[in-house]
């Protein structure tokens, strides 16, 4: 304990200079600003303001890059609450109370549960990275391909319990998900796959134009449907920060939140992703009345908050102390990294001592500067829902047109995510819900990868992922997926019964 | 609503007059096609010499992150494009040597249908394993492969990349096509179950490796390089470890479509070697765990040269792990 | 006699349109999935082909299709709304109307050039604005220049990225 409060020390020394504590808020800043435009996200920024860090020293560099990145985790469920567009997967979660609050004129106070249980997620994460950050990594090491499979599954178990009506349906969509993430070239045999043989098709279909396709465009086209609901919308405002009776309500969601985020985090291969799914399952299954869910309820934004926060956080223990970077941004910081002449590597903390404690320190600074960012902008941000929806959607596409567009500079893909626009507003139509699909599109790259990663290694044996002797954990995970579907399963089984034939 | 159009005019003729003035290229910003997404090796290495070169052509280099199918996509849509000097890319040993034996339905020609810039930077490749593997050296890792190639599993970052190209390389030279392949989205959760010890081993490039090895965590047999690494002064070369034949560096490159005017050509080549002599570009690349690359290399003969020897090299063994 | 029992005699009948047409989506989507992965290797546990995964998946996607299908016979559940095509005509069309113009197409022996976000832009919130029932063509025409002005501000200048403006006009 003493330890970890003199290495703090030094991180605080290096955080507080002046230069540092700038850097941080300009990263902040840059990073809220590129969470809340949809579609562009941290990693084509960081990669775009590298070379303006050649200039700098290493931990103000990292210092900086590091508050774009946790700057967009806040800006993103700003999108999601206001207008119902996930900037990432992680922000679909919060688009379904958040959004739901937002039209029933609590978007204020959505946006500050957000901002504040995001800030306790961040500073509880900070304290786990720089108390347990080296133990924590064995963690990642225990994780084989068998257990992550095992994972996703418990991951899948968990898309039907968000669910909102019919669990058949529920079903479909994550099996829709699934076969939507088998499109693409095959890893392992490099065939193609369900691409109609459309180029842009050959890697796959991104998450964002998917996302912004069947939650922003399908958004757009049901709200043009009822011109009256809208305004109605427009005319609440309410309050705009959380009062006491919202914050008591939010704060076992935000701890269970965090915990179960900063878990999720460590785990490579972006188990991250899986965090704020399983808060909102927990939220959802102990709450006195479930049915709340999906209609405004603040624990669906307060838990799924925190553990996006929480683990976007200890998503850095994998690469501060093996050197691994678990998902896309985090590579990237890896270059940013060796750019600057520091290799990331079990040895970082010891070789240098001042970046890695300067920039745990940093994290919470940069936490403490999103809350003070935020909260002022809350009056704005709900501002923003009076403008007139006429005017609205117009900017909303051409935000979204541009940040599809910069993902990967292909034009195709904004056509693309006209066509997820259509094939959301269909299933609208047709009574699905988007987030089941989503969620099945997002575990079901991973899931394939890791099942034949497990099979060639098992030697093409099942009993890999059941063998409690060698692979316990997995084991474990297939139990909890089990008794999570039987819970979801059985009141729905009896209810439909009693259904039958009546209106 | 007039103000503001007669503001425009203005505005279009005074822009039109300033490309008029201006003599000779670059006028206008340049288009660098990065044909990954952004922040992976290729696109940090382009970003670290784009910078420089910029300032020496006094017209920014613009990055545009082209990604898709193996790095062919951005490729195909760099060499694709006019051949007026403004879009040029920056591919790799993937994209110009492997992927006429990879991707048979590939579109461009890079051996006679581009025009080479010239070499930015080399990565050598290492072959590392689990610290546990029974082997001690690579001669006797070797030879417990070619005896039962069928009990070990290799991990690669997917079909065309690196790690999957060098490795079919040396599988290709063990003649131990049998070994398992385990395919990973990056190399990233690759290295991960490596130190985890699910796999056996993998080839990749120095960068990603050499804190692991450095560490203790997995060990490295050899590096496939003429000359030991200052970053791994302990780990030999593979011709003093007994496999001289397993010779590849993974190298990143800039080319454009042919027929680009003599002019750019030179500036361009000009503006990548002031790059490469710059001392804090110079420390940036090192730093990254490349290898400069020589006075031939440079020059678009003498990359052109190195696209076409590595191609011959791969070409065996590539066509025929696409076959099975 | 009670609710049920009518209910039963009336026999089997679309109850829910929603539902029926939600069965036959689902199942058209996995019909279209086999058909396309008709030719990918399956492949064996030890080495799962490339077509595996695709194929099992569409199977299940059919196979929860005909249940859905068939439970719309016995359950009652919401029947379908009507769509409002001309939403989806002017949003999604102004959408694709985005992705021809900004860096251009070839079509046959249609050339169309890079047009860049001066064109592009506009484009997008004029075609897609007409969608609204208290749209004013001035306002929007006003807000089309402002909104594109900005957007050329904030991403190409504040966020630095290669997004084209006007390569017809000022080359870039």
């Amino acid at each position: 304990m003493a330890e970890m409060m003199s290495h703090l020390a030094v991180g605080f020394g290096v955080a507080f200079t002046f230069q540092n504590i700038l850097l941080c808020f300009t990263g902040c800043l840059v990073g809220t600003l590129i969470g809340v435009l949809p579609g562009v996200g941290p990693t084509a920024t960081i990669a775009m303001l590298l070379p303006i860090t050649f200039g700098l020293d290493p931990t103000g560099a990292l210092i900086m890059l590091a508050g774009i990145y946790y700057g967009a985790q806040y800006g993103g469920s700003t999108t999601a609450i206001l207008v119902n567009i996930p900037g990432e997967a992680t922000a679909v979660v919060t688009t379904l109370d958040g959004h739901q609050m937002a039209k029933q004129g609590r978007a204020g106070i959505a946006l500050g549960t957000a901002a504040l249980g995001s800030f306790f997620a961040g500073t509880v994460a900070t304290m786990v990275i720089a108390a347990l950050g080296a133990p924590l990594t064995r963690l990642a090491l225990l994780f084989g391909p068998a257990e992550y499979f095992s994972l996703m599954v418990m991951g899948l178990c968990f898309a039907v319990v968000l669910a909102r009506g019919s669990i058949l349906k529920a079903f479909c969509m994550i099996a829709l998900g699934l076969l939507l993430s088998t499109v693409g070239t095959d890893l392992e045999t490099g065939q193609e796959r369900l691409t109609f043989g459309i180029a842009s098709l050959s890697d796959g279909i991104d998450v964002a134009v998917l996302g912004m396709g069947v939650f922003g465009f399908a958004e757009v086209l049901r709200n043009l449907e009822t011109p009256e609901a809208r305004d109605v919308v427009r005319a609440k405002i309410g309050r705009l920060l959380p009062n006491w009776s919202d914050i008591k309500q939010s704060i076992n969601p935000v701890l269970r939140g965090t915990g179960i985020g900063a878990i999720l985090g460590i785990l490579p291969g972006n188990g991250a992703v899986l965090g704020p799914f399983a808060s909102y399952t927990v939220e959802k299954k102990i709450a006195d009345d479930p049915s709340r869910f999906g209609k405004g309820a603040i624990e669906g934004v307060a838990g799924p908050e925190s553990a996006n926060n929480a683990g976007a956080q200890t998503a850095f223990i994998p690469l501060l102390t093996l050197g691994i970077p678990p998902n896309a941004v985090m590579a990237l910081m890896v270059g940013a990294m060796t750019i600057h002449g520091i290799i990331p590597g079990p040895q970082v903390m010891t070789k240098n001592p001042e970046l890695f404690w300067g920039m745990i320190a940093s994290m919470w600074i940069g936490n403490l500067m999103l809350l003070v960012i935020n909260l002022p902008l809350v009056g704005l941000w709900v501002k923003l829902l009076q403008v007139p929806y006429r005017l609205m959607f117009p900017a909303i596409l051409i935000f979204c047109c541009i940040g599809i567009y910069s993902v990967n500079n292909q034009p195709a893909d904004v056509a693309f995510t006209a066509l997820f626009g259509l094939f959301g507003y269909a299933l609208i139509k047709l009574g699905f819900e988007p987030a089941p699909m989503l969620l099945g599109f997002v575990l079901g790259k991973l899931m394939e990868e890791k099942l034949r990663q497990a099979l060639i290694i098992s030697r093409g044996s099942f009993y890999t992922f059941i063998d409690y002797q060698n692979r316990p954990i997995s084991l474990g995970l297939l139990i909890v997926a089990a008794i999570v579907l039987a819970i979801a399963l059985l009141p729905a089984i009896s209810k439909k019964r009693d259904e039958v034939f009546t209106e | 609503m007039k103000k503001l159009a007669l503001g425009l005019a203005a505005a279009a003729t005074l822009a039109f007059a300033g490309a008029a003035q201006a003599q000779g290229y670059p006028t206008k910003p340049i288009t660098m096609i990065v044909p990954f997404a952004a922040g992976g090796p290729t696109d940090i290495i382009a970003r670290v010499v784009a910078d420089h070169m910029s300032k020496t052509l006094g017209q920014q280099i613009v990055i545009e992150n082209v990604a898709g199918a193996g790095g062919t996509t951005g490729i195909t849509r760099a060499v694709t494009a006019a051949p007026d000097g403004y879009t040029i890319a920056m591919g790799h040993l993937g994209t110009f040597s492997a992927a006429p034996a990879t991707y048979p339905g590939l579109k461009y020609d890079p051996i006679n249908g581009m025009q080479t810039i010239g070499l930015a930077g080399g990565t050598p490749i290492l072959i590392v394993a689990r610290k546990n593997l029974e082997a001690p050296d690579l001669k006797a890792f070797v030879a417990a492969v070619k005896a039962n190639p069928d009990k070990f599993n290799e991990a690669h970052a997917g079909l065309g990349s690196v790690s999957w190209t060098t490795c079919t390389l040396l599988k290709g030279i063990l003649g131990t096509p049998k070994i398992n392949a385990v395919a990973y989205r990056g190399t990233g959760p690759a290295l991960n179950d490596l130190v985890s010890g699910q796999i056996d081993f993998m080839c990749d490039q120095i960068v990603s490796v050499s804190e692991q090895v450095k560490a203790g965590t997995i060990k490295a047999y050899a590096i496939a390089s003429a000359q030991r690494s200052p970053a791994l002064p302990d780990v030999p070369t593979t011709k003093e470890a007994g496999l001289p034949d397993y010779q590849i560096e993974a190298w990143n490159g800039i080319a454009g479509p042919k027929g680009m005017p003599k002019e750019a050509v030179d500036k361009l080549v000009d503006a990548l070697d002031k790059a490469l002599n710059d001392e804090g570009t110079k420390k940036r690349l090192l730093d990254l765990g490349a290898v400069l690359p020589t006075a031939e290399e440079r020059t678009p003969a003498g990359f052109a040269a190195l696209i076409k020897r590595d191609a011959d090299k791969l070409t065996p063994a590539l066509s025929a792990a696409s076959k099975q | 006699m009670s609710l049920n029992q009518i209910e039963r005699a009336q026999g089997l009948r679309v109850r829910s349109t929603q539902d029926m047409w939600a069965g036959v989506f689902m199942i058209v989507f996995a019909c279209v999935a086999v058909f396309m992965a008709w030719d990918l290797p399956m492949g064996s546990l030890r080495q799962i082909g490339a077509g595996m995964l695709p194929k099992s998946i569409a199977t299940i996607c059919g196979a929860l299709g005909v249940i859905l299908a068939l439970s719309s016979l016995r359950y009652h559940g919401e029947a379908l709304t009507p769509w409002s095509w001309r939403a989806v005509v002017h949003v999604l069309g102004g959408t694709v109307l985005f992705a021809l113009a900004i860096r251009g197409f070839d079509l046959g022996p249609i050339h169309v050039p890079s047009l860049g976000l001066v064109i592009a832009g506009p484009l997008v919130v004029l075609f897609s604005g007409m969608a609204a029932s208290d749209r004013s063509l001035k306002e929007l025409v006003i807000f089309a220049a402002v909104m594109t002005f900005g957007c050329a501000l904030l991403f190409k200048y504040g966020l630095g990225l290669p997004i084209p403006l006007a390569p017809w006009l000022l080359g870039i």
